[in-house]
């Protein structure tokens, strides 16, 4: 079955000097382990994605689309990157959503894909 | 036609798990145990079966394997399948195997931890115990269609999320069983609370609770925890005759009839809670097994060992710190050392104003210590945050007789 693993993290987690060493120690975690999975073939893809900041919303009501700057939705915790991988089960797919690297207060969320 | 529904009862965790293993579908497998065993009633008086699982897994695997070709012609997708599927033949066979156990596997899906705990309690009782929604929903204190909803919804997570049927890996051994055994402790509270406003219609309940955990002992005889909580079960399930009066009122348990104590149940829990200790591995259940022990002991001894209790409560404290442990810990020192020694207790705890346990403890603590004023404010605290009937007419004696 293929699982989404969403990472939320604080908006604020990585701000300051800090925030940006931590940072890198997150990224060089997430590599390894990206390169591990890939290895092994269950990540089927991934990113990191940037600043909430950037952001653009396309909303469409009423028959009518309309731009907006910002994410969906303002929470403290943000959307921060994504992995897409390929396990047999659940447990599995949870297993691995645990070794994702996460500053504290951070999330990750495991969703199933449809299954066309 | 009773001694064939007690049969069927009986078989129901066996082949319901036999049936979810191998059609990966929990559905399927409770409406083909559900269309097997009205058959074996109308079946059984003229021909009793040699073993009623037996027969019920073969008639139920049969339908169930019809139902699926009738859904797989209409083209319904069935999430999961097995690896490899097996053919109509293959599962016939199968049907003449012996049963295979895979009621621990079906405990684990059932407990599974990506399922909300309160989910969890009612769907075990569900489908491995055959509980109906409609006496599930009285149970947990909600409309049936509500209930319905909740099992229905973690049936389909379970499906769609790929809950596996498996006995989990040794690194995941620990958390999964703690969700197993909060599942039960959630399921127990349930029937306990359940006693003290309808005594008479509970019993079933609390007897299938009680069932489940001897079951758990049988499929996990080295886990200490799940031993100490067996014990547990049957030390509270033991005292039940004594605690409610004639008038429905609650009765404390060192007020109880002991008497009225069942003598069979507090023996089987101690040898599960020595059987326990043996293992060397301590844990909350165990310590609470132990608390229920030490009350039980007072049908030898005459009293209750208060100092024990709240020794024992002091190490509960630390394992699981919760403010229903420190108010039972306060009551307990109150007994044991002076109701004084517990109001300080208590007031270490703080004023939980709105929090009936706190209100309940602080007003016999006080009505011990001599202050009538305090324990009468705190009597009227206690009724005025709508506790269960049982408790409520407890509390409005113990305020009259201030």
């Amino acid at each position: 079955m293929q699982y989404m693993i969403l990472i939320y993290e604080p908006e604020n987690a990585y701000a300051g000097e800090a925030g940006q060493a931590a940072l890198k120690d997150i990224v060089a975690k997430h590599m390894a382990l990206a390169g591990e999975l890939r290895a092994k073939g269950i990540q089927k893809d991934g990113a990191g994605l940037q600043d909430s900041t950037t952001a653009t919303t396309v909303v469409t009501q009423g028959g009518r689309q309309t731009i907006h700057d910002g994410p969906f939705a303002e929470t403290r915790e943000h959307l921060g990157g994504y992995y897409l991988i390929d396990v047999p089960n659940l447990d599995e797919a949870l297993a691995i959503a645990k070794r994702v690297p996460v500053m504290d207060g951070g999330k990750v969320e495991v969703r199933p894909l449809i299954v066309h | 036609m009773q001694r064939f529904g007690q049969a069927i009862a009986a078989a129901r965790p066996r082949v319901v798990a036999a049936l979810a293993a191998r059609l990966r579908d929990l559905d399927l497998a409770e409406d083909a145990f559900a269309d097997a065993s009205a058959t074996a009633l109308v079946a059984w008086p003229a021909q009793p079966p040699r073993d009623a699982a037996a027969w019920l897994w073969r008639a139920a695997l049969r339908r169930a394997i019809d139902a699926k070709r009738r859904a797989a012609v209409r083209g319904r997708a069935v999430l999961d399948p097995p690896e490899p599927e097996p053919t109509p033949e293959e599962a016939l066979m199968a049907a003449d195997q012996p049963i295979p156990d895979e009621r621990l596997k079906l405990i684990f899906v059932c407990c599974h931890p990506a399922l909300a705990p309160d989910s969890r309690a009612a769907l075990t009782l569900k489908v491995v115990c055959g509980l109906s929604t409609d006496r599930l929903a009285r149970a947990f204190f909600v409309a049936e269609p509500a209930m319905l909803q909740r099992i229905t919804r973690a049936k389909k997570k379970i499906a769609a999320a790929g809950v596996p049927f498996e006995v989990p890996a040794r690194d995941a051994w620990p958390e999964r069983l703690e969700a197993v055994l909060s599942t039960l402790e959630i399921a127990y509270a349930q029937a306990y609370e359940d006693a003290a406003l309808a005594a008479r219609d509970v019993a079933p309940f609390a007897t299938e609770v009680l069932r489940l955990s001897g079951l758990l002992v049988e499929l996990m005889p080295d886990e200490p925890e799940v031993l100490g909580l067996a014990a547990l079960v049957r030390f509270a399930e033991a005292r039940r005759p004594a605690r409610l009066d004639d008038l429905g009122a609650m009765v404390p348990p060192e007020r109880q009839e002991a008497a009225l104590w069942r003598a069979d149940l507090i023996a089987e829990a101690a040898a599960l809670l020595d059987r326990a200790a043996q293992a060397g591995r301590s844990g909350p259940r165990q310590i609470l097994g132990a608390i229920h022990a030490t009350h039980c002991a007072r049908a030898e001894a005459g009293v209750t060992d208060w100092p024990t209790i709240a020794a024992l409560y002091g190490v509960l404290a630390h394992l699981r710190p919760h403010p229903a442990v420190a108010v039972n810990r306060a009551v307990a020192i109150g007994e044991a050392e002076g109701a004084e020694a517990g109001l300080a207790e208590l007031a270490r705890i703080g004023p939980i104003e709105g929090w009936l346990p706190y209100q309940a403890a602080l007003a016999h603590l006080s009505a011990r210590a001599g202050r009538d004023e305090a324990a009468r404010a705190a009597y009227d605290a206690a009724l005025a945050l709508g506790p269960p009937p049982a408790e409520r007419l407890f509390l409005e004696q113990r305020l009259r007789a201030l």
